[in-house]
């Protein structure tokens, strides 16, 4: 295993963040969630939203890697498999954003011996093992050359793949207590999935390449991006028809609306719309950007700051408004309540801002999840590329 | 079967919060949070009135655990912790709730509390019933029609305390009892019906 003096120094970098993360999740096991900016008005936040965004990140590889085969696309074959180290390494940066949300994370093997099978999160828990299950065959087949094996795991792992998302999205789409009860719940997912998953995909295999691990073809590079031009078009329509759906009764859910369009999740939503979707299409829908490698960057990078400025409004603004109003509202069992402050015991809106251990747990995982794509690619395509070894400064 | 239930008369609450605080004390409930509440419908303030003056109106609705015949919180829990008793009680195995908060996403009546921190108590230590059980850091808590009283034949705190008589303990499954005919009455009604809980406490305006 050879590391780059670059490569090394960013390494350390990030087991320092994931470090620092581990002792802010130890901090908070000792206290409990009551360090994050969660309430009992709003019960989920960043590591929620992180989880969300997360297994949609964990979409591009597997997608492109079993489309591959399933389409008989040669060309994405040549980056199978870095796409399913980063669709491996995703899914395990979501399921430890689920670790570090629970309240009582000893109590976990509770899933095991009583599951309750009418619960979506019961749903998620098996397809996610599934999906990882599946991402490490698929790893260690290609690893060993078993070409038939990979194209025969490719035809359960793409239907597997769009069902991770959907199962994701049910955990909240079947919830008619909130907003987020809506059949395009799934759809959307499924899309955000995708576009984000492939931008993800294509600022890796551009790292990659630069790393020397990967030789990356400009031609799929424009090829790839045509296809994220495609699928941020899908995911905005989607978009579109879910707003148009909750605006137009004008009841119920236009209280919502009203809160993604100018209330409290209104930055996310329109950053989503302008930067996330608006911009990088229009980047992307243009041929001669597609050639250039800084300009699909730059896209890649809007569609993921756009998809996760998407899960923020997408979960927040559901929790703003109780369903049953008054005053003084809902009892916030807050630290600050808990010691005393009258005036955060109650609220009748839900209001939440990430706390600094919080913003810093989830930084550790997402550091530890980057160190792990960084090491596990040079560790299993070290040896297929020259120039890794060309350009190796000094043996790790 | 027995469908146990709460029926509360909202013409006789006179909003002195006697049930919120009963409950709170009965039950050992943690500093920061309430299992039940007694709000001002449609406003910010507790005694708010509803409307510009001089055309206001005030309605006080004490509201905990609906105790729904068919609980969304159950539905969605992972580890079968939320469960519905031989008494038709929507109640928590403390033991098996591993936080995960889907609970609290899928309840229409932020009925549900979560222990975010370490419970403490103003006074320094446990209060109310000996045979309410401590709920550790990490779990969900909420009302639980006061199981506890009531396996030993007493009525819910609530119940009790209510200088008003506004609520009513009862079997919603014996036609007889008090609180059967209170909920067959033509202004009795359920919160939210629409959520399709099935909520088996209801309210009389």
């Amino acid at each position: 295993m050879q590391l780059t003096g670059k490569t090394k120094g960013v390494c350390i970098v990030l087991a320092l963040l994931t470090i620092v993360g581990i002792g802010c999740w130890v901090f908070q096991l000792m206290g409990g969630l009551g360090i994050t900016g969660m309430s009992n008005v709003n019960s989920w936040g960043l590591y929620i939203c992180m989880f969300m965004l997360f297994v949609g990140l964990s979409a591009g590889g597997l997608i492109v890697a079993s489309s591959a085969h399933v389409f008989g696309i040669e060309s994405f074959k040549t980056i199978a498999k870095p796409a399913v180290i980063l669709s491996t390494v995703c899914i395990c940066v979501a399921a430890a954003f689920i670790l570090v949300d629970l309240g009582g994370v000893q109590r976990i093997w509770r899933l095991f011996t009583g599951p309750n099978f009418t619960s979506p999160l019961m749903w998620d828990v098996c397809i996610i093992l599934i999906y990882l299950i599946i991402n490490i065959l698929d790893l260690v087949w290609m690893g060993k050359g078993a070409d038939d094996k990979v194209r025969k795991l490719s035809y359960v792992a793409l239907p597997v793949a769009i069902l991770v998302h959907s199962v994701t999205a049910w955990i909240f789409g079947l919830q008619i207590a909130r907003a987020w009860y809506t059949a395009i719940m799934a759809p959307i997912f499924v899309a955000s999935a995708l576009d984000s998953g492939l931008a993800l995909l294509l600022l890796a295999l551009m790292l990659l390449d630069k790393m020397g691990l990967v030789k990356l073809e400009d031609g799929l590079v424009a090829s790839l991006a045509k296809l994220l031009a495609t699928f941020i078009a899908v995911d905005a329509f989607f978009i579109l028809c879910e707003v148009l759906t909750m605006a137009y009764p004008g009841a119920g859910e236009a209280a919502a609306l009203s809160q993604m369009f100018s209330g409290a999740t209104a930055p996310f939503f329109w950053f989503e719309v302008v930067g996330g979707l608006l911009v990088p299409f229009v980047i992307l829908a243009v041929a001669k950007n597609r050639e250039k490698r800084g300009m699909v960057a730059l896209a890649s990078v809007l569609v993921v700051l756009g998809v996760a400025a998407k899960r923020a409004w997408l979960l927040l603004t559901s929790f703003i408004m109780p369903n049953v109003a008054g005053g003084p509202g809902i009892t916030t069992g807050t630290l600050s309540a808990q010691t005393g402050n009258a005036t955060s015991m109650w609220a009748t809106v839900g209001t939440y801002a990430p706390t600094i251990p919080e913003v810093f747990i989830a930084i550790g995982v997402i550091s530890l999840g980057a160190l792990a794509f960084v090491l596990l690619c040079v560790k299993l395509m070290g040896g297929d590329s020259r120039a890794a070894v060309d350009e190796a400064v000094q043996p790790a | 079967m027995t469908k146990m239930a709460l029926v509360i008369n909202q013409e006789r609450c006179i909003g002195c919060q006697a049930c919120a605080l009963s409950c709170k004390m009965s039950n050992n409930v943690p500093d920061g949070m309430m299992w039940n509440r007694v709000i001002s419908v449609d406003t910010n303030h507790i005694d708010g009135a509803r409307g510009t003056y001089p055309n206001v109106t005030r309605e006080y609705l004490p509201i905990a655990c609906q105790h729904c015949e068919d609980p969304a919180c159950m539905k969605v829990c992972p580890t079968g912790a939320t469960y519905k008793d031989a008494s038709g009680r929507v109640l928590i195995d403390y033991d098996k709730c591993i936080g995960c908060r889907m609970c609290m996403a899928a309840c229409p009546y932020n009925a549900r509390v979560f222990n975010w921190n370490e419970p403490v108590r103003q006074v320094g230590f446990n209060y109310g019933d000996k045979d309410v059980p401590v709920r550790p850091r990490g779990v969900m808590e909420k009302c639980t029609l006061c199981h506890e009283r009531c396996d030993r034949g007493e009525e819910p705190m609530c119940v009790v305390n209510c200088p008003m008589r506004a609520r009513v303990y009862g079997d919603l499954d014996d036609p007889n009892s008090e609180a059967s005919k209170a909920a067959r009455a033509a202004d009795a009604y359920v919160l939210l019906p629409e959520m399709g809980t099935k909520p088996q406490v209801h309210y009389v305006k």
